[in-house]
């Protein structure tokens, strides 16, 4: 059971990292200061 | 402080330094993909593992490209070291002490730890891994994470010198090529080097030997009393030490085959391997500023970055030289056995938690170059030392580890460091600020910040918990502001990727297992992200020509600058903490207050 928690957890943080690059990436594209 | 430590320190540097310039012109043939003279033995290596793996070497990535390949490698080798550590029991090899299964929480810890370069180990390595384990589980991740640092420099190095364009490079091919053509090599000739010098190489079962004399060992029993036992024999832990050695220096990692590191006489057992093993810790680091200058068409700029960390480094060996030549003032006439004044017999100053081999400058040294950089291996414990002497490990890791740094980590975050100075210069000329031609705007500033802003929350954030909470007070072996300290020191180190121990904080708990892991992962990838993104948008702008109102980043008025910055952004963070820490203990001690 211990070893489901922390491989999802695993997933789950490698999830988040994804989304927070796209998070970045769309403060990148909101603003026009290039 | 002697002449004879200043010398040591004076070779220990001028070796770096005349390293720097061959390594880092290497290493940029290297990841520019130019000819080496390995290219006939590693060509067909490298063409083949594409083959394998069906990576098309040509095909270029945008930063989120760039950023998402490293996270699916990352992941997939951390899992299947966490894999390894559930399994070794039942893996028939190379297993000669029977080692059980690692426990979940543990073996989840040690997977992220060397996942993320930080190899922190809550654990007895001797009595916890196999040999298995430490080779095809950790060993192989000293390489690949050290090979994924030094791409993302080299990524961030090519954000800043190409202009107008939408991609990075490819981060498979800079994996494979940083693997092959610099660390393979290097940790070929240098565990054939350790291995001269002593350290050993082997997959026997651990030694037993007879003690001389008996000794009488007493522990606590299972019902909290006393219980004396006869101990006869001693077992020495044996093991292929020598390969996972060379990588863990090189690739500044730090986890060791043994639990007292580099300290152990079968890891570090000669004055001259504990030089090569400081040395090698800066050998890729202070390299990458030559690379960066090589890369970029600016040397002198690689040489200003290269001149700030020089400083840096000076001024954080120096304090802890010092703090650690002086007498503890709480054993001042105590008894007249601890004489604690330089003798022919002894070095003097503070011997607790030192080997005489290395003594106090190779001590001070050996600390400062292992926290300067992200490497985490220890010569003598830090949490030993006098409380300003300990208080420099972790203002080295609290700068970010730009201190020639991590391999690869070191550079990109100094880098970072590098926008923010360049942007302070143009606030106070009032011209909008340049970093070798190209216009620092606000996106830039916004991802650098929150780079800086994610290290102090995971760090502050958790041991504000854990100072707190039972669960995180239970693990103190000191209380009082030392306790704070070693545990600000165990967070600190895992934010950091670190992985130095302050030596005094029992981290195998639940508590600290799954905190330090978060905090591991948070300090490894949440700040990569920002950076990538950085290096991403610098790429994509134009180059303009150098004016009148252009910052020079080749200047030592820049390096002067730069220092600045980074000591100013450090200071303002964590000297709060520091002061309830090391310095408030510095300030007891002197008037005879101590903890227990």
């Amino acid at each position: 059971m211990s070893d489901l928690i922390f491989v999802a957890a695993s997933f789950v943080f490698f999830i988040v990292a994804v989304v927070y690059i796209r998070g970045c990436q769309s403060l990148k594209g909101g603003r026009n200061d290039a | 402080m002697t002449s004879n430590g200043w010398l040591q320190i004076g070779v220990f540097f001028a070796l770096v330094l005349l390293a720097a310039k061959p390594m880092g012109l290497y290493m940029a043939q290297v990841y520019e993909r130019k000819r080496t003279w390995l290219d006939p033995v590693l060509g067909p290596v490298e063409r083949l593992l594409y083959r394998l793996t069906g990576v098309d070497a040509k095909a270029e990535m945008h930063w989120t490209e760039y950023g998402g390949a490293m996270l699916i490698f990352s992941l997939a080798t951390m899992l299947l070291t966490y894999a390894v550590e559930r399994l070794q029991h039942a893996i028939p090899l190379w297993n000669p002490q029977h080692w059980p299964a690692v426990e979940p929480y543990l073996a989840w810890n040690t997977a992220v730890s060397f996942t993320t370069n930080t190899n922190w180990q809550s654990y007895v390595p001797e009595q916890t891994m196999s040999y298995l384990t430490q080779m095809f589980g950790l060993a192989t991740h000293n390489f690949w994470s050290a090979a994924v640092g030094m791409a993302l420099a080299v990524a961030f190095i090519r954000g800043i010198a190409r202009h107008e364009s939408k991609t990075l490079g490819n981060f498979w091919v800079d994996l494979t090529r940083g693997t092959l053509w610099v660390l393979a090599p290097l940790c070929v000739v240098y565990a054939l080097a350790l291995v001269s010098q002593g350290v050993i190489q082997n997959f026997k079962p651990y030694d037993t030997a007879t003690l001389v004399e008996k000794q009488n060992v007493t522990t606590t029993g299972t019902d909290g009393k006393p219980v004396t036992s006869v101990v006869t024999t001693q077992t020495i832990g044996q093991g292929p030490v020598a390969s996972q050695e060379a990588i863990k220096m090189l690739g500044t990692n730090g986890g060791s085959f043994f639990n007292t590191n580099s300290a152990h006489p079968f890891e570090n057992p000669t004055p001259l391997s504990n030089l090569m093993q400081m040395f090698s810790i800066f050998l890729i680091p202070a390299g990458f500023c030559v690379t960066l200058g090589r890369m970029v068409n600016s040397p002198k700029h690689g040489w200003a970055v290269f001149a700030a960390m020089s400083v840096l480094w000076f001024a954080g060996v120096l304090t802890c030289y010092w703090a650690e030549a002086q007498p503890n003032p709480l054993l001042k006439g105590v008894d007249q056995h601890v004489a604690q004044m330089g003798t022919a017999q002894q070095s003097g100053g503070n011997m607790e938690g030192k080997e005489v081999r290395f003594g106090v400058a190779n001590s001070a040294l050996f600390a400062t170059v292992t926290t300067d950089a992200s490497c985490g291996a220890v010569n003598s414990m830090h949490d030993s030392f006098m409380p300003l002497g300990g208080m420099i490990p972790l203002v080295n890791i609290h700068l970010g580890e730009i201190i020639f740094g991590g391999v690869g980590a070191g550079m990109y975050g100094m880098l970072i460091f590098v926008i923010l100075t360049v942007f302070i210069a143009g606030l106070m000329v009032g011209r909008t600020p340049e970093y070798l031609g190209k216009k620092v705007e606000a996106f830039d500033v916004q991802m650098s910040m929150l780079y800086f802003l994610i290290f102090p929350v995971v760090i502050l954030g958790f041991a504000a918990v854990s100072v707190l909470a039972p669960f995180g007070l239970s693990s103190l072996s000191n209380h009082g502001p030392h306790g704070l300290s070693q545990i600000l020191y165990a967070y600190t180190s895992a934010a950091g990727n670190n992985g130095s121990a302050f030596a005094g904080l029992n981290a195998n708990t639940h508590w600290y297992n799954s905190t330090l892991g978060i905090t591991m992962l948070a300090g490894r990838f949440l700040m990569i992200v920002p950076m990538l993104a950085v290096a991403g948008n610098l790429a994509t702008k134009k180059i303009a020509p150098p004016s009148l109102g252009t910052f020079p980043v080749t200047s030592p008025l820049f390096a002067v600058l730069l220092v600045g910055v980074i000591v100013i952004v450090g200071a303002l963070t964590f000297f709060p903490a520091l002061s309830l820490g090391p310095i408030l203990e510095h300030l007891l001690l002197r008037v005879g207050t101590s903890f227990q």
